[in-house]
């Protein structure tokens, strides 16, 4: 049961405070601030307690999300909850940023009302809401396919936002006055985290692939949607199939408004997207990846005459080499020691498959034995990958029904991000 | 629209003026503007002006004195607008009920609109409005909203049932809204439903005997009917009621975890983690051996991993309850391992848990996989996270006993770094890898001390001076190591000060010599120069034990210490039970149970795991099935008591020679030493097997008189383990004799190994015993003693040790054995539990005979009276076993098994089938008869037992067994 919710600024400038059962004094709020930004580095910040009152808070979008109960709740509830509030708000208001909370504010109170009433969550489905809520979005920014300043690929906090090939996704969806954006548009996006292991002998010690079908629909009347994957593709370890290219995972779950029925003979989705986004479908793949891992290093650390720390790299990109981005002429690397994390960071901005690029790094160590060697390491890449999915899934068609009135347009984008890519030495 | 236009404007001049306006300052006179423009004709206007009132009002400025204003604007047909003043009046009617009256009116009649919106609306907000007198307006239109035609109006009366219930419980029961509540559970449409059992349940907690959820199977069905089809949100709610069920038996369990798993592959995490919950609560009804509870065991196990790649805040979340999870049920998790292993990128606190999970799921199979992942870590950056895996490395030492060596070299290794914290932890945990593996790894105590200089935390300077003390007499320096701490003692914190002034005292006693001085220094430091009073109390104990009586000194210091137990830091099982019944709460984040941190009423009942009921029985009687299934695991503790009694009877035997010379111990010192014996050794060795087994816990709790006959199956089984039962060499022919095991390992015994062999030589029975002397100082006074057992065995005269038995010296003895002594029936049947005492402490152990010992010489039974015995004996009393694996003939085996007085009486010959008709005759005269099969070409042997004492028949079977394949 939730007692209060309420969202700060990352600055604690109260944005939006709502008490849902009368419970806890407005004070918390402070007292939350007070805590959160108290915290150090080892402590779990996910929940805090304050006398008989507990918080769990998610901060996205620069925004503290918090809710506070008094009862033995479910933390889980609660920060599903707070993602898909943030979700909601972004549907609504088109982007998460303190302006659009504040200028939305009366917005907000309103969807707060309706999707939690006396701490038992109600509803966050963007489609059910939409028959209640009477209040309008104010967009925080005039559309602007040049301002790429803080377009990301949607549901992918990515390292570089630079690849992100739309700004379209920033726009909120629900709008009664229908022809704001005046596009017709529905985004399927594959994504999926990569976590590798690599030993210091090279050997591949775990190799897990996360990934996700996420829909992000801006149709207003979009009946059924059929989403086509490879038609080889299997879940399970039992169903390989001989020789073939099969794309397989381990393990598959799906929204629950995914109608399955044709799935098991010709691998297709059914879905009817609300407006909104929605995570359609999720999987896992765990040690048994159909390809070798993208990159792979040859390090070799030792100590110079001069007692310094020698480390040369060559790093090699495994990806055949078209699937990468064009040509590259003089890649602008750069690299920087960071004395605080204790690390040396080497930045490619492009890198294409089947290409090779080597380091050297002189550092001076005081004090460096043989035995702080042993220290050096891991190393851990941060990449994405776009136009690309590790587990091979790709999707065969998208197909709407009815047919749409006017122009629609049906994006499909596919990208691999690192999660955790770490070569031992 | 205007509104609209207006921020339209601003933002092509592209000023910023319209993104904060609601949140400028308030100016003077603000109030007044707004209050006019409240009262103005134009809606716009209106709604504008509430906006701003809302605006200030949640940045914390006082607005009320708009209230009657606002108020005024709550009669209009714009929903927005009626939005924006009831949140208003929501937030201060409080502060002013009087003023709140004036509403009233406004609502009764929104509640009776067309709109169906408008009318929930209405009833919800006036719910929220927590004032007295509104209460009563509120009854009427409530009555009508909860039997409402369109579910969204009566999804939203249902909560107010329970918002009704906060303020005024009373008024609630009067109006009789909770019958109504109840019929809502049944309600065509499932929100409704969720919400009506959601707000129940919050009522039912603060009834605790109240039938209000009349959970029955009926009501179960509809529930789980219901949950097919509400949103993720109800399954939430459903979820958590089914889990405060508890089913008749296995098979209403079975069907509803059937039901519930589906819920697992849910993509909302608070799904699956209630999903979970009710499976791990139920599946404590299911039979072990049933397939379904496998089947169910597998289907957990990939949710769960799921949710590890959520965002790092559910990640934490889940990891707690994960470790719950694995400590209840490792089984489930086993095989998943490679999960928990740490990202670079996951933040320190996920780090630490996942670290916590590994070493928990770490065994044997898998140790080299975590050890190899935890020297990894150990070379990270992060301190915090450095130092628990260094410290994981211990405890996986001490949990996986084969992997202790490897980890004691990956520690050195990690030593050789010399990274300062590292080198501390690592010798932090090697002082617990010594405690529980005492005199194996202490070659490594050179290279520890080599770090000596590098130690600055207390907790790492304990550990060292620990170590140095414990083990002083193999550290040649240990004075001057000591001594070196000494001289900033004062400094030093009180863990440092007490470790040191033990360690010294340790010194000592095995010094004496040579640190006379030292230790002087360290107890007037310790009495007089210090104001701490533990430290002070004792440097004066020791002080006194010193100084009356240097032996008792000795006795009390160098005790044996109770090894360190396996699992560090499980939860206890009372309170993991608890747990298990909130997982996906708060209680299960911070491990603590609800009562802890909820107030009031809430949660203070505690939960418990359902018992397990068979179909057939336990429906009549669900409270006593639980008490039994709960007081299972607390058996372990219940059993010390009845250990004192088992102790009690070895105690009482009579020592046979009484010690002559040196200074008798005191007998509070004797039963301290055996105490430690039993407390470190047996217990652990029971820990384990009772609390697998339910039925001993609940025998021993009802009758504690049988404790001591019913408690050797598991020491028997445990002991079991430390003999090496194969192999070794035999005797070509004469009775069979096995090899000698270890009886009494030198580390529980103080230095003293016995091991030995059982033998029947011309017919007089003999326990030939090996000594050996492994601790430092001479051995003497040797005697022994048996307990009462199945064959009335008993030492025939005294034990010869002449000469006494010096350090490293070894002695081998033969006590005869008579067949007179006192009986009682033991288990297994050969079991033997015997006494041995010295001039360091008495020392108990048990060990097992071969029965072929007791088979008397004059077993050969007549031809006619074996016929009628036989035939005698009913066939009830036969058992059949198998010999595999024996390649002698039939008559081999017959003359191999007559040395062994086992006496074949006759030999037939049936289809190339060699019958083997024998006997036996037993010390005290039972006697044993036996068909062999033995086919020519085929290694297995069949053989039949029967004997009016059947229960002797299996410990035939195994002489039988010996004495062929030796």
């Amino acid at each position: 049961m939730i007692s209060q919710v309420f969202i700060l600024s990352s600055k604690g400038d109260h944005l939006i405070y709502k008490d849902f059962r009368g419970e806890a004094g407005k004070d918390a709020v402070n007292k939350f601030y007070e805590m959160v930004t108290a915290l150090t580095g080892g402590q779990p910040p996910v929940v805090m307690k304050h006398k008989e009152l507990h918080f769990v808070h998610i901060r996205q979008g620069g925004l503290y999300w918090v809710a506070t109960t008094k009862a033995d709740a479910s933390p889980f509830t609660i920060i599903e909850f707070l993602n898909r509030l943030t979700a909601l708000v972004k549907d609504y208001c088109g982007c998460l940023s303190e302006k659009s909370v504040q200028m939305n504010f009366a917005l907000i109170y309103e969807l707060l009302d309706e999707v939690v009433d006396f701490g038992y969550i109600q509803t966050t489905s963007t489609d059910i809401l939409k028959n209640f809520i009477q209040t309008e979005a104010v967009s925080s920014k005039p559309f602007s396919l040049f301002d790429l300043s803080n377009v990301g690929l949607f549901g992918a906090d990515t390292q570089q936002n630079k690849v992100a090939p739309s700004a379209a996704a920033t726009r909120p969806i629900v709008s009664s006055q229908g022809e704001q954006g005046g596009k017709n548009e529905i985004f399927v996006d594959v994504i999926e985290r990569m976590s590798v292991v690599i030993g210091a002998n090279g050997v591949l010690m775990k190799a897990d692939i996360e990934g996700e079908i996420r829909v992000k629909c801006y149709m207003p009347s979009c009946s059924e949607m059929r989403i086509g994957l490879n038609e080889e593709f299997s879940i399970g370890k039992s169903q390989l199939s001989g020789y073939g290219a099969a794309v397989r995972v381990d393990e598959c779950s799906f929204h629950q408004a995914v109608r399955l029925d044709e799935f098991d003979t010709y691998r297709i989705l059914k879905v009817c997207p609300s407006q909104g986004e929605q995570t359609v479908m999720q999987y896992q793949l765990c040690d048994d990846l159909p390809t070798a891992p993208p990159f792979r290093l040859f390090p070799s650390i030792e100590r110079d005459s001069g007692g310094r720390l020698l480390m040369y790299l060559k790093l090699r990109c495994d990806l055949p080499p078209k699937s990468l981005s064009q040509e590259l002429s003089s890649p602008d690397q750069s690299a920087e020691l960071q004395p605080k994390n204790k690390a040396v960071h080497w930045e490619i901005p492009r890198f294409p498959g089947g290409a090779q690029l080597s380091a050297l790094f002189k550092l001076e160590v005081s004090g460096l034995s043989a035995a702080s060697l042993q220290e050096v390491g891991p190393v851990s890449l941060n990449f994405e990958l776009p136009k690309y999915t590790s587990t091979g899934l790709q999707i065969r068609f998208l197909r709407l029904s009815p047919i749409q009135p006017g122009p629609s347009q049906r994006w499909v984008r596919y990208v691999t991000h690192s999660d955790s890519y770490t070569i031992r030495i | 629209m205007e509104w609209a236009n207006q921020l339209c404007e601003n933002r092509q001049f592209g000023s910023k003026m319209t993104d904060s306006k609601y949140f400028t300052t308030t100016k003077k006179g603000e109030i007044f503007e707004l209050k006019a423009e409240l009262n103005s004709d134009k809606k716009e206007k209106k709604k504008e002006a509430v906006k701003k009132v809302i605006a200030s009002m949640t940045v914390g400025k006082d607005v009320s004195a708009l209230f009657p204003d606002v108020v005024n604007c709550m009669q209009t047909d714009n929903l927005e607008l009626k939005k924006l003043v009831y949140l208003y009046l929501m937030n201060y009617a409080k502060s002013q009920p009087d003023m709140a009256i004036m509403a009233v009116n406004t609502f009764v009649k929104d509640c009776e609109d067309p709109n169906p919106l408008i009318r929930a609306l209405a009833v919800r907000t006036m719910g929220c409005i927590r004032v007295d007198k509104i209460t009563e307006y509120l009854c009427e239109p409530l009555r009508k909203c909860l039997k409402d035609e369109d579910p969204y109006v009566r999804k939203t009366a249902a909560v107010c049932v329970a918002k009704l219930h906060d303020i005024n419980a009373q008024l609630v029961e009067d109006q009789g809204f909770l019958d109504t509540l109840k019929d809502l559970i049944s309600d065509s449409n499932p929100m409704v439903v969720a919400n009506a059992v959601a707000a129940l349940s919050e009522i039912a907690e603060s009834h605790p005997n109240s039938n209000l959820l009349d959970l029955n199977p009926q009501s179960i069905n509809k529930l789980l009917t219901a949950l097919n089809e509400c949103t993720e949100w109800g399954q939430i709610f459903i979820l958590d009621c089914l889990a405060n069920y508890t089913p008749r038996d296995d098979r209403e369990s079975q069907s509803i975890c059937e039901r519930v798993t589906p819920r697992l592959s849910h993509a909302n995490s608070a799904v699956v983690l209630s999903a979970v919950k009710v499976l791990m609560k139920f599946m404590e009804m299911l039979p072990k051996d049933l397939d379904y509870y496998g089947t169910l065991l597998k289907k957990l196990a990939p949710p769960l991993v799921t949710l590890l790649s959520a965002e790092p805040e559910l990640q934490y979340v889940a990891l707690r309850n994960i470790n719950l999870i694995v400590q209840k049920r490792p089984e489930i998790l086993k095989h998943e391992m490679k999960v928990f292993f740490v990202k670079y990128n996951d933040p320190i606190y996920v780090k630490l848990e996942k670290l916590d999970i590994m070493i928990r799921l770490a065994s044997q199979a898998n140790i080299a996989q975590v050890l190899a992942e935890l020297k990894e870590y150990a070379t990270e950056v992060d301190v915090d996270f450095v130092r628990k895996a260094v410290r994981a490395i211990g405890r996986c030492a001490i949990k996986v006993e084969q992997s202790a060596e490897r980890c004691v070299s990956t520690l050195l290794d990690l030593i050789q770094t010399k990274v300062n914290y590292v080198v501390q932890e690592a010798i932090v945990v090697i002082k617990d890898i010594f405690r529980k593996y005492p005199n194996k790894y202490e070659s490594v105590i050179a290279t520890l001390c080599e770090n000596l200089d590098s130690l600055d935390e207390p907790e790492a300077r304990a550990a060292m001076i620990w170590i140095v003390g414990e083990y002083a007499e193999r550290i040649d320096n240990a004075d001057e190591l000591l001594e070196s701490f000494l001289e900033g003692f004062h400094d030093e914190s009180t863990q440092v000060q007490l470790q040191l002034l033990t360690a010294i005292v340790k010194l000592f006693l095995k010094k004496p010599t040579e640190t006379q001085e030292l230790v002087q220094q360290v107890l007037s430091l310790a009495t007089q120069d210090s104001d701490n009073p533990d430290l002070r109390d004792r440097g004066y104990i020791y002080w006194r034990l010193l100084s009356t009586d240097p032996v008792a000194a000795k006795e009390v210091v160098l005790a044996e210490k109770p090894l360190i137990s396996e699992e560090t830091d499980l939860i206890e099982p009372t309170l993991l039970e608890e747990l298990i019944c909130h997982i996906g709460t708060l209680a299960s984040v911070y491990h603590k149970p609800p009562s802890a941190f909820v107030e009031g009423s809430r949660g203070v009942m505690h939960k418990r795991l359902p018992a397990r009921t068979g179909s057939g029985e336990g429906t009549e009687c669900p409270d006593v099935g639980n008490a039994a299934g709960g007081s299972a695991p607390e058996a372990a503790p219940s059993i010390i008591p009845s250990q004192g009694d088992l102790l009690g009877d070895l105690l009482n035997l009579d020592l046979a020679p009484p010690t002559t010379t040196g200074p008798t111990p005191s007998t509070s010192g004797m039963q301290m030493g055996g105490m430690d014996l039993l407390g470190g050794g047996l217990d652990s060795l029971l820990g384990g097997d009772i609390g697998g087994s339910p039925a001993m816990g609940a025998g021993f709790g009802a009758a504690p008189t049988v404790m001591p006959a019913s408690l050797n199956a598991p020491v028997g089984g445990g002991l079991g383990d430390l003999f090496d039962l194969g192999g070794g060499v035999g005797m070509p022919m004469g009775a069979y004799i096995p090899p000698k095991t270890v009886w009494l390992p030198a580390m529980k015994a103080k230095g003293l190994e016995i091991s030995g062999t059982f033998a029947r030589r011309a017919g007089v029975i003999q326990m030939e015993l090996v000594l050996t002397n492994k601790a430092m100082s001479v051995m003497t006074d040797f005697a022994i003693q048996f307990n009462r057992n199945s064959f009335g065995l008993a030492p025939a005269g005294p034990l010869q040790v002449l000469t006494p038995l010096g350090p490293n010296q070894t002695i081998e003895v033969s006590l005869p054995l008579s067949t007179v002594g006192p009986v009682m029936k033991m288990d297994p049947l050969n079991n033997l539990q015997v006494a041995v005492k010295n001039n360091i402490d008495v020392f108990y152990f048990s060990c097992q005979y071969p029965i072929s010992m007791l088979f008397v010489e004059d077993g050969k039974m007549e031809r006619q009276v074996f016929l009628a015995t036989w035939k005698d004996i009913p066939n009830d009393n036969e058992s059949q076993f198998q010999i595999q694996d024996c390649h002698l003939n039939s008559e081999a085996a017959s003359n191999k098994l007559q040395g062994s007085n086992i006496f074949t009486i006759a030999k037939r010959t049936v289809e190339g089938q060699d019958m083997l008709y024998m006997s036996i005759k037993l010390s005290n005269g039972i006697w044993v008869l036996a068909e062999l099969k033995v086919q020519a070409g085929n290694p297995n042997y069949t053989i039949s037992l029967k004997c009016r004492a059947p229960e002797v028949s299996q410990c035939v079977f195994q002489c039988y067994e010996a004495v062929l394949k030796n």
